[in-house]
């Protein structure tokens, strides 16, 4: 089928159509090794059939010839249900994933992978299911692999939700205001889903009938519930009814016919209208609205030298604009949020993979899919998560036979969930395997020379699970099978904190080990101690400040002929600043009191001497180019309202060394 | 004893308006403010129940000056005064922390009854 219009203006729409078929056939057959049915069957049907008809529109003939295999067989497969066993689902795997290789080929302008093999077995076995033939053997049979599914969340985990109905009073003056208002209200007992109309329809005050309706997750009571709308004037309580918990995946299948796309995922009753948007343009708004809002800072900067008069009103107007742009940005940043699904709806088929690769037993539990957090972090979590998951099936649980020895059931389970915490989003990963040996990496990491046997003796539990995230030891493949887990776990730390994040580790010899992503929603704003230095002012990221202390260079203590710093219970290393940064710093006398700020470096803690402290402010964060990204030491730039950039120090990487010190010599 | 209230708007004529209300429906307006700077000075000093509060204001708007009246108390009530067309800044007000909103010009039973279920005698 060869197409006789220019093709190349549907591309990116075909990629990512087909790509989300294509990732539903896969996760869809997954879910099946639970049990068929035929609207199972119908809907990888459906899925296959789209992507075939997208295909041979787009002139791709070898992937529709694939496609149209896929069909073929789905299609037998679909009046005999029961023919369809492990080895079909494997073979059908395989053309998923060939599939995928053809769009990504595509999307890459490559040439597509050759798979006329594939299709010539996808043919055979469709033959095979012929009314009449029996199945022929097809490949060596391979031993029954782990059954891998997502269960339904926990309920017991969340807080009950609950359908709350409002009506606004049709006299009200202004009932899009009373509606927000209760809306208000009530988020202040919980969290908010499903605004029915939308919150901008009901602000807009497109309220039918004056009533609107909002789900509520909280720990509080009916009746606490009733008490804060009895709060608002003009608006009364409806109905407050308790939510079943709907599964965290939809199984049911759409009705809509095969050539149809796929609905987008629906949160409310009705699906909403969507659009797709190139995340290119999503970060190109994020951009502007970021630099709107730093303008916007400098103009009010600008207005401070007014005379009073004017300036009132200038204040005002800046005021009404920075409102505005806030508003603005806020929305692009809502735009920009994402459901987990992304990356936890491939987990199941990487768990499956995985562990039969590895002969253990998995049962992977995925709860909070839909969780929304900044496009920018899921793209940044995707490898990591899969990482850990992969380390909890190759070095956490034990093969089936060490399981029953242990008194374990053979199946292991790999627990994760994702939750909101109020402004942050906690992703869990927890394993019921054989934990990790803290002796064991205190005992490698000291002998790689990474910590002195004294650090190791004091070193608490936390601190030496920590130890699997350092560069020196989780790259040291000897570790893996030793610690109890694997490769790369540097990486994975390294990504978490480049988003903003953190990353704890709790384990038990025997018991299993959990590990603790904790999230910022997104990651463009940024909240920075501002500190002044020769003439230069630098942001130091709050998160990563442990304190300040402010002290005499000469009332400094020595540890190895090294300066240190009380703080809190001990001392930490204490370094000037424009040493570290390798700038000309101004002479300090040893008797004048300085500011030392206490960070948190990937190394541990150490204080840096300051000239002076600025204040605090929240900041728009800009990623560096190049060439200013290759700077060690920077992680970012962003502009005050004096219009005087600002960089943004990496103190999680810093690079301190040893000789740098505070004192007469700097 | 009756509640305290501090009324804040630039315009006196209002301010009097709203203080009327106020006396007839037994509250006891302890002071009032012409603009946000000295709402939020009145604020700290009376410690009022409540405060009604202009939107828009010489020298510091109605929702800055909320803004800053609860980084000081954060269980302060303050209610919005508002025209019809201000919808939008009512709601960043709300944002800002004020519990409810009364529309100008204002109607004494709807200013009573909207600041009555703020104070929970509704």
């Amino acid at each position: 089928m060869a197409a006789s219009w220019d093709t190349s203006r549907y591309l990116s729409l075909f990629v990512g159509e087909a790509t989300e078929h294509l990732d539903a056939l896969g996760k869809e057959l997954v879910r099946l090794e639970g049990g068929v049915t035929a609207e199972a069957i119908d809907s990888l049907f459906r899925h296959a059939h789209s992507v075939k008809g997208m295909a041979g529109s787009m002139g791709f003939e070898a992937t529709t010839a694939l496609g149209h295999r896929l069909e073929d067989l789905l299609d037998r497969v679909r009046t005999a249900p029961h023919r369809f066993d492990r080895t079909t689902a494997d073979l059908v795997l395989q053309a998923v994933d060939a599939l995928s290789g053809h769009v990504k080929a595509a999307s890459n302008s490559e040439p597509f992978p050759d798979a006329t093999e594939l299709a010539r077995q996808l043919e055979l076995v469709a033959l095979s299911m012929q009314p009449g033939t029996t199945p022929i053997p097809f490949r060596e049979p391979v031993a029954p692999p782990p059954l891998v599914e997502s269960a339904p969340s926990p309920e017991s985990a969340l807080p009950p939700r609950y359908d709350v109905k409002l009506r606004v009073a049709t006299s009200s003056a202004q009932p899009g205001v009373r509606g927000f208002l209760a809306y208000k209200r009530l988020s202040s007992l919980g969290n908010l889903f499903r605004c029915t109309p939308s919150l901008d329809e009901v602000k807009a005050g497109k309220l039918p009938g004056g009533v609107f309706a909002v789900e509520l997750e909280t720990t509080e009571t009916e009746a606490a519930i009733g008490k804060t709308v009895s709060q608002v004037a003009d608006v009364e309580l409806v109905s407050v009814t308790r939510v079943v918990a709907p599964p965290p995946v939809p199984v049911a299948e759409d009705p809509a016919s095969p050539s149809e796309p796929e609905p987008a995922r629906v949160v409310g009753q009705e699906p909403p209208r969507t659009v797709r948007v190139r995340t290119e343009l999503l970060d190109g708004f994020l951009d502007l609205a970021g630099e709107l809002l730093l303008a916007t800072a400098s103009a009010r900067d600008v207005g401070r030298v007014l005379p009073d008069e004017p300036r009132g009103r200038f204040t005002e107007a800046i005021d009404r604009l920075h409102s505005l742009v806030r508003g603005l940005h806020d929305l692009v940043m809502e735009a920009r949020m994402t459901p987990v699904a992304s990356i936890t709806d491939r987990l199941p088929r990487a768990a499956r993979d995985i562990a039969r690769r590895r002969g253990r037993e998995i049962e992977l539990i995925v709860s909070g899919s839909d969780v929304e957090l900044d496009r920018a972090i899921v793209d940044e979590l995707n490898d990591p998560v899969l990482h850990l998951l992969r380390n909890a099936i190759d070095h956490g649980v034990e093969p089936p036979e060490e399981r029953r020895m242990r008194g374990k059931p053979p199946r292991g389970t790999v627990k994760l969930s994702v939750r909101r915490v109020t402004d942050r989003v906690v992703l869990e990963l927890e394993d019921d395997g054989r934990g990790m040996d803290t002796e064991r990496l205190k005992a490698v990491a000291v002998e790689r020379g990474l910590i002195t046997i004294e650090a190791a003796r004091v070193m608490t539990e936390r601190e030496a699970l920590m130890l699997s995230t350092a560069p020196g030891l989780s790259t040291a493949a000897s570790i893996t099978d030793i610690s109890g887990r694997g490769v790369g776990m540097d990486a994975v730390r390294r990504a978490v904190e480049g988003v903003g994040g953190t990353l704890e580790i709790s384990s038990r010899r025997g018991a299993g080990t959990t590990f603790k992503l904790s999230l910022p929603l997104t990651m463009a704003m940024v909240n920075l101690l501002l500190v002044g230095l020769a003439d230069e002012v630098y942001g130091l990221p709050i998160a990563k400040v442990a304190g300040v202390v402010e002290a005499t260079r000469g009332s400094l203590s020595h540890s190895r002929a090294e300066p240190v710093l009380p703080f809190g219970t001990g001392v930490v290393p204490a370094r000037e600043l424009s040493a570290v940064l390798e700038i000309p710093g101004r002479p300090q006398a040893v008797d004048a009191l300085s500011p030392f700020v206490v960070v948190e470096t990937d190394e541990g803690r150490i204080a840096l001497a300051v000239d002076a402290l600025l204040g605090q402010e929240e900041v728009v964060l800009k990623v560096l180019t190049r060439p200013l990204d290759q700077v060690a030491g920077l992680a970012g730039v962003t502009v005050l309202g004096s219009g005087r950039p600002v960089f943004i120090l990496d103190v999680a990487r810093l690079e301190v060394p040893r000789r740098v010190l505070v004192g007469g010599e700097a | 004893m009756s509640k305290r209230v501090l009324v804040v708007d630039d315009s006196v004529f209002m301010r009097d308006i709203i203080k009327d209300i106020f006396a007839a429906g037994g509250f006891s307006v302890v002071g009032e403010a012409g603009n946000g700077v000295e709402a939020v000075e009145k604020y700290k000093e009376l410690k009022p129940d409540l405060v009604t509060m202009d939107l828009v204001m010489p020298y510091r708007n109605g929702i800055d000056a909320t803004r800053e009246i609860l980084r000081g108390d954060g269980k302060a009530l303050v209610v919005m005064c508002s025209a019809l067309g201000q919808e939008t800044m009512v709601m960043e007000a709300i944002e800002a922390g004020a519990v409810d909103f009364i529309v100008k010009p204002p109607r004494a039973e709807d200013v009573l009854a909207v600041v009555k279920k703020v104070l929970g005698e509704g």
